[in-house]
């Protein structure tokens, strides 16, 4: 199932937070092609554990390599490159109200478009096929020249996975991405989010774990900031789950 | 007056202990006994100060004239070749504010992009903070010189060009705009800029994708803002000689032409008011679009009716400036000129050292002084006028109950409210030079004819801000005590006169930085103060001393802000 270098490696890794540890003793590593669903309690670490992935918290202990490259030793530039092939969908969506939804699918693009070709596509509000292509897989074709502001709850989400679309990663992390959508449209994004990468990695935080069973190929348990559960999904039961949610 | 909201904000929490309270109180007291002090001493001291050197104050030749200026009021000049010269000044005055203004908002962009902390992804490198620091006194200093005098500076290195007006507009407007367009952006949300930098994004696009939206509405308010008060500059700067409405208003005074200086004065009324509707039309439609609330979507009613007005004004606004461009003829060129280079040299080498001025430290004392009590002098006259015209301007929003008769359509606050507006409007048009030449027809020239000018001018301002700001206080408390059965004249003043009394003390402790500034205005065309021993020392070419008065001026101007805050501190705390 797991073939190439591992696109993402955690040794040891901590967080604290002034008093407060977040993570401790994290170990994971992800190979091209796996999808991993994080599974926890509200407050296990699932999002802290996610920005630490995507190298915008470096954490206060331990060693995070990503896409091959050892998080400490980045500097700046090649950290925003690193950034650059890695998708994100926050649980705050960061998109930007006042805009048309097409800017904002357009900011998934920032990373490659040179300021001139950035400004200009801000200033003339002109579609073009990518655009198009990636909200009409969202099912939002119709809100392209729409103001973001006025999208309902599920549909802004779709607006940030039509941003991911465009900006063609290799690795998506996703941050409960499905929880305010209707079950069907649930399926439909997490099937998105496995065709944004070219081999379908995908490390996703959900709170539902039939979702997990349906669309993951293993599940990664937190609890209390710690890996308590780490199977293939086939060797996932009930107990395990109950376990996971039962109070530290 | 109440200067303390604590007493409210006590009211909605649960059971405070006695012992609390009692102490609360007396601080209250004490508070309040601080806050009279504050406003009276220096209010006597001043009064003291214009009125006690025992040399006459009114000059009783002076008052037929004044007659014969308001007689005049009923048959201004208005001869077509006359109406000519106001429609050209006009357009003189309106180019230079649309360029001034246009030139000021590049520099304040400019400026607020390297102070603001969100524009820059990482923590600056010290190197970049020193500079930012540099730079930031250097704004301090920039806007702290009234455009007067910075005109009457570039004027002595540029001569008589109309980029002595741009540009004295420019530089003072350019970095108080730089100040406050970096604290709009820093107090803008910013995660979906963060998260545009995580992914990768380039600077600049990041900046303008994440930053400029949230942002546009409130910079775009306040460049209407800076056009409003860029005009009025257009106008006072007439008086250093560089054209324009201001121009011929002191031409037709020291002519003694008064039906021409009421032609005047009603193109400058009329072209403020068409500034003022437009600017506040603008800006409340974009607050209410987007200022008022950032974080979501709560925009529907509105949106459309605003993004047609706002395009409409933003286009007219880029119409203007090229309009402008090619009627004032100003050429960038003179600013590298060998000659300006030569010149501003010359004046740099001839301004430093510092010197004193003739009468040494007591002369420089005294001017400071009386440039403090100008200001706190005008600052009373303004008060009074507000408190006087203030409510009158503002809307009457009844309460109305089943008892009361019915509502008549007419009452008499409905004339006085646009009368009120108007008489607000008049005072705040007309350039504090041409009240302070008023002035000087009846008094003879010192502290007084300065602190009547600046205090009519100010109190056209304070008077428009407070009555807006009384519009909008919340009615509640009041409602509920007339259905508790108050008579209405008791429910008003125990419902609406802390909360008024606190804007009121707000505003004027904010118009008093800016009047302390203004005083040099005044002080150009002949009352006392640091304004006049400039124009006097520059008129003499006597550059060391203009450094100092400057740098006198800068201290006392940053002096007066931080005393500012720190009593707003003290009255709120
Ligand atoms: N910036 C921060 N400062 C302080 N504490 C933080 C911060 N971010 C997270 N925490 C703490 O770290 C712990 C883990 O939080 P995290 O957001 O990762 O939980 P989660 O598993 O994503 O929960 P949820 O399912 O509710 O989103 C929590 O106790 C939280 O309060
Ligand atoms: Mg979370």
């Amino acid at each position: 199932m797991t073939s190439g270098d591992p696109v993402l490696r955690l040794c040891g890794v901590e967080q604290r937070f002034g008093l407060r540890t977040a993570l401790s003793g994290i170990d994971l590593t992800v190979h091209p092609g796996e999808r991993v669903a994080l599974l926890g309690a509200s407050g296990a670490g699932k999002s802290t554990l996610l920005s630490v992935l995507g190298g915008s918290l470096p954490p206060t202990g331990g060693t995070v390599e990503i896409l091959g490259m050892p998080l400490a030793g980045l500097r700046a530039a090649g950290l925003r490159a690193a950034q650059r092939r890695i998708g994100t969908v926050g649980q705050r969506l960061d998109l930007v109200e006042q805009v048309r939804v097409l800017h904002n699918v357009n900011v998934g693009r920032l990373g490659r478009w040179n300021t001139a070709r950035a400004l200009t596509a801000l200033a003339l509000s002109r579609t073009d096929p990518t655009v198009e292509a990636a909200l009409e897989a969202v099912g939002l074709g119709w809100a392209v020249h729409e103001r973001t502001e006025r999208l309902s709850g599920g549909e802004r989400q779709r607006v940030a996975i039509a941003r991911l679309l465009v900006q063609e990663p290799d690795l998506v992390l996703a941050d409960e991405p499905v929880s305010s959508l209707d079950p069907s449209r649930a399926a439909e994004v997490l099937d998105l989010l496995r065709t944004a990468t070219p081999d379908g990695t995908l490390v996703v935080s959900l709170h539902q774990p039939d979702l997990a069973r349906r669309h993951c190929t293993r599940v990664v348990g937190l609890r209390g900031g710690q890996v308590v559960l780490d199977l293939p999904v086939a060797e996932v039961d009930d107990r395990h789950l109950a376990d996971l949610y039962t109070a530290a | 007056m109440s200067l303390d909201t604590r007493g409210e904000r006590l009211e909605g929490r649960p059971g405070p202990p006695r012992e609390t309270l009692g102490i609360r109180a007396s601080t209250v007291t004490r508070r309040r006994l601080v806050g009279v002090t504050l406003v009276l001493a220096p209010a006597i001291w001043a009064f003291a100060r214009a009125l006690g050197s025992g040399t006459d104050v009114v000059n009783a030749n002076g008052i037929p004239v004044l007659g014969r200026l308001l007689a005049a009021a009923g048959d201004p000049a208005h001869s077509v070749a006359f109406l000519e010269v106001v429609a050209r000044a006009a357009g003189v005055t309106v180019v230079y504010a649309v360029l001034g203004t246009a030139a000021a908002l590049v520099i304040g962009a400019l400026g607020a992009v390297i102070l603001s902390d969100v524009a820059w992804r990482d923590e600056p490198a010290p190197a970049v903070r020193a500079g930012r620091l540099v730079l930031r006194a250097l704004l301090v200093a920039a806007r702290s010189i009234h455009e007067v005098i910075w005109a009457l500076l570039f004027l002595s290195v540029l001569g008589l060009d109309p980029l002595v007006a741009v540009l004295a507009i420019a530089v003072p407007f350019g970095a108080q705009t730089a100040k406050v367009y970096a604290d709009i952006l820093d107090a803008a949300p910013r995660q979906a800029l963060s998260a545009m930098r995580a992914r990768g994004a380039h600077s600049v696009p990041a900046l303008a994708y994440g930053l400029l939206p949230p942002t546009a509405p409130l910079l775009l308010s306040y460049a209407f803002y800076r056009f409003e008060c860029s005009l009025r500059s257009a106008v006072v700067l007439g008086v250093v000689g560089i054209g324009g409405l201001g121009a011929e208003i002191v031409v037709s005074l020291s002519s003694r032409n008064w039906d021409e200086v009421w032609t005047l004065i009603g193109a400058v009324v009329l072209l403020s008011a068409v500034v003022d509707l437009w600017s506040s039309s603008v800006r409340t439609d974009l607050a209410v679009a987007s200022c008022s609330d950032w974080s979501a979507g709560s925009v529907a009613a509105t949106s459309r009716t605003r993004s047609v007005r706002a395009r409409w004004s933003a286009g007219t606004a880029v119409a203007a400036l090229v309009v402008a461009w090619f009627a004032s003829g100003v050429s960038w060129s003179g600013l590298v000129a060998p000659r300006t280079r030569m010149l501003t040299a010359r004046l740099i080498d001839e301004m430093v050292p510092p010197a004193l001025p003739s009468g040494g430290w007591p002369e420089l004392g005294g001017a400071v002084l009386d440039t403090l009590s100008m200001a706190v002098l005008a600052m009373v006259l303004a008060v009074g006028l507000s408190v006087l015209l203030g409510p009158a301007a503002t809307r009457v929003r009844p309460v109305r109950f089943l008892a009361d008769p019915p509502l008549r359509w007419w009452t008499p606050r409905t004339a006085v409210r646009p009368v009120a507006r108007v008489l607000l409007l008049l005072l705040r048009s007309v350039p504090p030079t041409v009240w302070a030449a008023i002035a000087l027809l009846v008094l003879f020239p010192g502290i007084l004819p300065g602190a009547v000018a600046l205090g009519l001018y100010t109190g056209g301002i304070l008077g428009r801000l407070v009555a807006e700001a009384w519009e909008n206080i919340d009615l509640r408390p009041r409602d509920a005590l007339r259905a508790a059965g108050v008579p209405a004249v008791a429910a008003s003043l125990a419902a609406v006169l802390p909360p008024s009394s606190h804007h009121l003390v707000t505003y004027t402790l904010y118009r008093f930085e800016i009047c302390v500034r203004d005083t040099a205005v005044v002080g150009v065309v002949g009352a006392a103060g640091l304004g006049s021993l400039f124009a006097e020392n520059l008129d003499l070419f006597r550059f060391p001393v203009v450094t100092t008065l400057l740098l006198a001026s800068l201290a006392v101007t940053v002096a007066s802000e931080v005393a500012g805050r720190w009593v707003r501190k003290a009255l709120t705390a």
